[in-house]
């Protein structure tokens, strides 16, 4: 088999960036015309609160309303949400892992929860007069005590989120291994801490929007959401409805950006596409940004006590951590959040005696999904944070504690005694972690503060250096296929759908190559679940790893079906037909072309009684692959206002080929943009009463250009035999250790004892009152 | 995020505006709209009628008189930015208009709006009040008034103002060649809100004593706030820790609403800034006279 240049691991441009950057773009707001009908929801303003009576009248009296529906109303026809995952058998026997079942209703009958929860629609013939007559929806409330606080709601006294449940316990889970008691008596130094990473989501461009129509000649349901998970939203309405899933159909157009919060399925897509079919019509819902403030899923909100027993050399002797995750009324992903942390509590490092217990807990605040990283930076935060603080006690520095403890090519593989998620026991199939650190610390040296002195003579100047891991690629399967167009192109579909990742290019590379045709020739078409109909969904590091190989299959099979034809054309046995660029060529040296197949299998043609060539495949991972990197970071800090500026980082980290480098540095870079959001701007507030006090763009502070700076990336090969094509995720890799880097450079920079700052978001205030407290120390 | 219903009439002139005015209080105008238009998306603001002097061209002038220059209220704050007669004659202004948001901002958002808005955070109400400025103000049934900008703000989003009034121009005293200025901003990001921010002009005479001294803090309090301790530099030669000094006394007298201890430092770091600033541009002013 011969191949032209291999486009895998080629900087392809995106296909994708003609049309984003041009503004040519088709989300679902842009679906929308003249016969669309506007579903507005009317939510709740309360955090808690019995809904006592929900009067319609005044806004179905509106003129140009066609429809108001209460919880009340679609009580018996609609069911709820079923939760995203649950982990397999093995994991939840190690790790003791319970949780509550809850059943929101999609539109709230007897109580509240979080405000912002639906609890009426209005369907209208603009967002406008919906928007007017959802104000004239009168509801009598009466409230209830909120707890809007994790450890308030873990107290006995504590009022029920749910009270149907005995308690705010929403999952817990408990695991280990050695003997950490007995580890930590023989320690020289043990440092203890309580971390607390604040509330925040990943932002898209692009808010949730869903348009669904009844198909009345086909009796079906057609959704266009903005999702990255269309095959779980066509679950979702068909578990809610009742309905057969062949009368659903779930499709994404462009979608602007996911980062876990549209992992989620919500009660709007299944509520828009059960008025579609019950009204006829064609009814959109396009959530404004206010609505995103409120309504769509959060993250983070964790808090960790942590102890590390080091020796006199800084050897890692013990871990253990308690840590409470704050799901707000509740999440469908909540094993997922919560064995997160778990799970890479023990991050890139040799650690004997391990001991983890953790609770998620419900609150009246905002629901909550996975947001980038999903538990990950919270463990990470945890563990490289007492690493400085014991480096410190030790007298070491940062990197050299790192150095002591990290693993090396001959510890790896490594084997850690827990079982994943998928219920596999977890292996770190990494080449050299140490290698990572190196690397890291050559693209940005601890000298560069010295270096930069000159250009920010007003800035107090610091370095901070972590290490992170991440399992990537779970299962349990994808879906990816293949299909041979007229003419002699291609189609290619996958279940993970894009949502503003480079799949249109990417998996092009993967099926051109794999194919040895041009890439040109191949076109890549997003969520449908008509293309492919299974499917899980773009999150968790997973599409390139666990999608692309699922394409890499179904192209093998396409070709190798091909080269059956083409011997059957020219009446040879297959194995006298070798697979070339672009076609087949037998041994006695006669060629065809995927075009000229193409033709013979259309009507008229030599193969025209033969099945289409068509190939779906699924990809099974064995279990997830795992990733490791470091990140480095020179912040600024003005000593005027306790402002922080980071104005170099810097991420190596390991992973398998790369499909598309530019693609990889940008999901690097991208996810480094969103860690600095989340270690100095980013916060969801609530009030006591459980009332978002962050509601706008003015108080939810995103970083800009001028806020992140240049980022240098290494990427460093390592082993990744459990897939195909020899990938591992990378999606998550650039947000998981920047808060635990920016914390440590900032304290570097104030020149304060390690281990100070325990909370993100970093407040210049606190960076202030730190400040002040080592110049007291100082004089 | 739809403004609830509301009419909508467009203004022919000053005077056509003041009529409406005249005759139904509970018009809103509506100028470039960077903040009414958000507040009447989020249903926080319902105006019933909204009369948009958006085309009032009349009032989109800038006249450059012997002292002073007079600025029609519909100027956009990008204009004031980078208009050069503005530029030259009363710097301040135009640093503080470069301060506000960001440009898309800036090529709506206009001069008499803000000042009308009177968000304790805005720029142009701070440099207004630093510069000494004079706003003409006009009704269908008054006299013109000419109302001085530190008296103009009163509370929180509140000004002098009366339901029927319409501010119509700005008359900004010219800086002095050797008066220096200083205009500081403490924001999270550039383009944000201030959470604190100082504006101030020094003059120095060739010997380096101080013959005037004008400064405002906003971001702190519920309007700008006029430093009256600054006047007490007037005749000394300051050095650095005079400035500082002065600055701890202003922000002493403040009370900010949350974080009040870090507010506090902020307002003295902004105000130290803007003095050193402007005392510094000041004194290279009196340098480049005696070289030329």
């Amino acid at each position: 088999m011969t191949t032209s240049a291999p486009l895998m691991g080629a900087t392809v441009p995106r296909r994708e960036d003609e049309r984003f950057l041009t503004g040519r773009g088709a989300f679902v707001a842009d679906l929308t015309g003249p016969g669309t009908w506007h579903a507005v929801f009317v939510r709740s303003s309360y955090a808690a609160a019995r809904i006592r009576a929900v009067e319609t009248a005044a806004a179905r009296r509106l003129p140009g309303v066609l429809a108001v529906l209460t919880g009340e109303d679609l009580a018996g026809r609609l069911g709820p949400l079923g939760s995203l995952h649950k982990p397999q058998p093995a994991f939840v026997e190690a790790f003791s892992f319970h949780s509550a079942e809850i059943d929101l209703p999609c539109l709230a009958i007897e109580r509240v929860h979080y405000v912002g929860e639906p609890l009426a629609v209005v369907v209208a013939e603009s967002r406008a007069i919906a928007e007017d007559a959802a104000e004239l929806v009168d509801i009598a409330y009466e409230r209830d005590e909120p707890v809007a606080d994790a450890r308030t709601a873990l107290s006995a006294t504590a009022p029920r989120v749910h009270p149907e449940l005995p308690d705010n316990v929403a999952a817990s889970l408990q695991a280990g291994f050695g003997d950490v008691d007995a580890a930590r008596r023989r320690a020289a130094h043990v440092v203890r801490n309580t971390f607390r990473i604040g509330r925040h989501s990943g932002i898209p461009l692009e808010c949730r929007g869903v348009l669904s129509r009844w198909d009345q000649a086909r009796q079906r349901v057609e959704v266009w959401t903005s999702t990255q998970v269309p095959h779980f939203v066509r679950t979702a309405i068909t578990t809610a409805t009742g309905w057969p899933t062949h009368q659903v159909r779930v499709r994404t157009p462009d979608v602007g950006g996911g980062f876990g919060p549209k992992a989620n399925v919500y009660a709007e897509e299944v509520v828009v596409a059960y008025l579609a079919r019950l009204l006829n019509r064609e009814v959109a819902w396009i959530e404004d940004r206010a609505e995103h403030f409120q309504a769509t899923a959060q993250g983070r909100d964790q808090e960790l006590e942590a102890e590390l027993a080091v020796d006199s050399d800084g050897r890692i002797l013990s871990w253990s951590v308690d840590y409470v995750v704050d799901v707000g009324a509740g999440s469908l992903w909540v094993a997922g959040i919560i064995a997160n942390t778990a799970l890479h509590l023990l991050g890139a490092y040799r650690i004997p005696h391990y001991r983890v217990s953790g609770r998620a807990v419900y609150t009246n605040k905002t629901i909550v999904a996975q947001y980038r990283g999903a538990g990950r930076p919270e463990a990470c935060f945890a563990l490289e944070r007492s690493l400085d603080a014991a480096a410190d006690a030790a007298g070491l520095p940062p990197e050299e504690i790192r150095r002591r403890n990290i693993l090396r090519a001959e510890d790896l593989p490594h084997e850690v005694p827990l079982p994943y998620r998928d219920g596999v026991p977890i292996t770190y199939d990494g080449a050299d972690f140490g290698r990572c650190l190196d690397a890291c610390l050559k693209l940005l040296p601890a000298e560069t503060v010295t270096d930069l002195a000159a250009d920010y003579p007003d800035l107090l100047l610091g370095h901070g250096i972590s290490t992170y891991v991440e399992a990537t690629g779970r299962g349990p399967y994808e879906s990816g296929r293949a299909r041979l167009l007229p003419g002699g192109t291609f189609e290619i579909a996958a279940g993970s759908a894009s949502a503003g990742q480079s799949h249109e290019t990417t998996f092009a590379q993967v099926a051109a190559q794999t194919l040895g045709v041009p890439f040109d020739a191949v076109r890549v078409r997003n969520g449908d679940t008509d293309a492919v109909a299974y499917g899980i969904g773009s999150f968790a590091s997973r599409s390139a790893v666990v999608g692309g190989s699922a394409v890499y299959t179904a192209c093998r099979r396409l070709r190798e079906r091909g080269r059956e034809l083409a011997a059957e054309l020219l009446d040879v046995r297959p194995d006298d037909v070798d697979a070339v660029d672009g076609g087949f060529s037998s041994s006695d040296g006669r060629d065809i072309g995927w075009e000229r197949l193409a033709t013979e299998l259309a009507p008229g043609g030599g193969l025209a009684d033969h099945q289409p060539l068509d190939q779906t495949s699924t990809f099974s991972p064995p279990t997830v692959t795992w990733t490791m990197g470091a990140h480095a970071a020179v912040v600024g800090i003005d000593p005027g206002t306790g402002i922080v500026r980071v104005l170099r980082y810097a991420v190596a980290h390991e992973g398998g080929d790369e499909i598309n480098p530019a693609v990889v540095e940008g999901q690097v870079r991208g996810g480094v943009a969103q860690g600095i959001g989340g270690t100095l701007l980013e916060e969801f507030a609530y009030s006591a009463e459980g009332q978002p006090q962050t509601t706008t763009f003015a108080e939810y502070l995103l970083p800009g250009t001028f806020e992140v700076p240049p980022t240098a990336v290494a990427h460093l090969h390592g082993p990744a035999d459990l897939n195909p094509l020899g990938v591992k995720g990378v999606g998550e890799s650039g947000t998981i250790a920047v808060y635990s880097t920016v914390a440590a450079a900032v304290e570097d920079a104030a020149s304060s004892a390690a281990g100070r700052i325990t909370t993100t978001p970093i407040r210049p205030s606190t960076v202030l009152a730190l400040l002040t407290e080592t110049e007291g120390e100082a004089s | 995020m739809k403004p609830a219903p509301f009419a909508y009439v467009r203004a022919t002139s000053v005077a056509d505006t003041l009529a409406v005015l005249d005759s139904d209080p509970q018009v809103k105008l509506l100028a470039g709209g960077q903040s009414l238009l958000a507040v009447m998306n989020l249903r926080l603001a319902r105006p019933s009628r909204i009369l948009d002097i958006g085309q009032l061209r009349e009032l989109d002038r800038v006249f450059d008189d012997d002292d002073s220059i007079l600025i029609g209220a519909l100027r956009t704050h990008r204009r004031v930015e980078t208009d050069p007669l503005i530029r030259a004659r009363v710097p301040l202004l135009a640093e503080a208009a470069r301060h506000i948001g960001h440009v898309a901002i800036r090529n709506r958002g206009t001069l008499g709006g803000s000042l009308a808005h009177a968000d304790p955070a805005g720029e142009l109400p701070a440099a207004m009040v630093a510069l000494g400025a004079t706003l003409y103000v006009e009704s269908h049934t008054r006299a013109r008034r000419e109302i001085a900008a530190e008296d103009f703000f009163t509370s929180l989003f509140t000004t002098a103002l009366e339901p029927s009034d319409m501010l119509t121009w700005i008359r900004v005293p010219a800086s002095h060649p050797t008066t220096g200025w200083g205009f500081t901003e403490v924001a999270r990001r550039h383009g944000d809100f201030a959470l604190a921010g100082a504006a101030a002009q020094i003059t120095l005479a060739a010997d380096g004593v101080v013959t005037r001294a004008r400064a405002v803090l906003f971001g702190v309090a519920d309007r700008p706030v006029l430093v009256t301790a600054v006047e007490q530099t007037v005749g000394n030669r300051p050095d650095p820790s005079t400035w500082r000094q002065v600055a701890r006394e202003a922000a002493a007298a403040l009370e900010p609403a949350d974080e009040p201890e870090y507010q506090r430092h902020l307002a003295v770091t902004s105000l130290t800034r803007a003095f050193t600033q402007a005392a510094d541009r000041s004194r290279a002013a009196h340098h480049r006279g005696t070289q030329s």
